[in-house]
């Protein structure tokens, strides 16, 4: 069954699904995003933060201050345990909507 | 290389966050601009170019501010709104009653107790235990209560401080000031129009000259009062605590 947010969700999947691979600050997370979907997912500052924010909120994902070796501080954000057992499911359901759109393309064509 | 720090910060002065969120939001925003810069300058685009592809990241500020604020203080806002309002008010208000109390019956609290309390007591020695009328004519009279205006400064102190404390905005401090006062002033102008529309089938009625007069005493002096108090502890606790600051 594909919930109603999956839609909404898939920005927040692959926010999650980056941040699997350890914690990284905002600009790392919106470029390692174009470039592991190859340019065709894409975030703009002013659609990642209200988005990380709200994560944050939700207890999925957990930002801290880091001072880098350049002494810059960054706000960096690693994943909550809530975050991670959040991740599976809407893998499945992302899954599902693809799965679904796929036949629903298969009937169309035939 | 641009200020963005300088440029954020001018476009989201308005956002409606604690200060010290504010800072951490603006300093966020401006970490990214900088990294975003940095990253096309290395691919070989000029300064301008660079700086143009940053702005484009934000088309809209209004609209950004607006998601920010909104996603920041979605699941705060109550909590924030108990600990840094509600709660600092409900205790002044309480504390401020009960002085109120205490000034108008005969002191039964000895000088061990609380110094506040034996303040008051002694404050009401000296004034009396009745409330001063201020009439003029008969009526309206204006009930005012000496001792306990005297207390109230320490009350609006009180106040100030624990909404402070909690972390609370410049508005949300000086709500927690003047709460005693609040239910006073929302009961008359709650009544108000209520006298008002009735007042027309009594005669002589001399109920409507006595709301300012009611609200002078009950509104207006003591919150004069809270604000003699609160306002200076607002003052002395944001230079004490507020260049110490440290975003986390």
């Amino acid at each position: 069954m594909i919930g109603a947010g999956t839609k909404r969700g898939t920005a927040e999947l692959a926010i999650l699904s980056v941040l699997e691979g350890g914690s990284l600050h905002g600009y790392e997370i919106a470029h390692k995003i174009e470039r592991q979907t190859r340019g065709k997912l894409r975030f703009t500052l002013a659609s990642l933060y209200p988005l990380l924010y709200r994560m944050e909120n939700k207890g999925l994902v957990r930002g801290a201050w880091e001072v880098s070796g350049s002494g810059r501080r960054r706000r960096c954000y690693r994943l909550t345990a809530a975050g991670k057992k959040k991740l599976m499911p809407l893998r499945q359901e992302w899954s599902e909507l693809f799965d679904a759109l796929r036949q629903l393309a298969k009937v169309a064509d035939a | 290389m641009p200020d963005w720090r300088k440029l954020v910060g001018e476009h989201l002065a308005t956002l409606a966050l604690d200060p010290q969120e504010r800072e951490e939001v603006i300093e966020e925003l401006a970490a990214h601009f900088d990294e975003t810069f940095m990253d096309l300058r290395k691919r070989g685009l000029t300064e301008e170019n660079a700086t143009s592809r940053c702005l484009d990241e934000v088309r809209d500020w209004n609209s950004l501010r607006r998601s920010l604020q909104a996603a920041r203080r979605k699941e705060n806002v109550m909590s924030n709104r108990v600990t840094q309002l509600w709660l600092p008010g409900l205790l002044t208000f309480t504390l401020s009653m009960c002085l109120l109390q205490l000034t108008q019956s005969r002191p039964v609290v000895t000088r061990e107790h609380l110094f506040i309390l034996n303040g008051t007591v002694e404050i009401g020695r000296v004034f009396g235990h009745k409330p001063w009328i201020l009439s003029w004519g008969h009526p309206p009279m204006a009930v005012v209560f000496i001792p306990w205006l005297f207390a109230l400064p320490l009350v609006g102190a009180l106040g100030a401080f624990l909404s402070h404390r909690a972390g609370g905005s410049r508005r949300a401090i000086f709500l927690s000031i003047i709460f005693p006062v609040v239910p006073f002033l929302a009961t008359i102008l709650l009544i108000t129009p209520v006298i008002l529309a009735f007042d027309r089938f009594i005669a002589h009625s001399p109920v409507p000259a006595s709301i300012p007069v009611a609200a002078l005493g009950l509104v207006f002096l003591p919150g004069v009062a809270l604000l003699v108090g609160g306002l200076p502890m607002q003052l002395f606790i944001a230079r004490r605590f507020g260049a110490g600051r440290v975003t986390s």
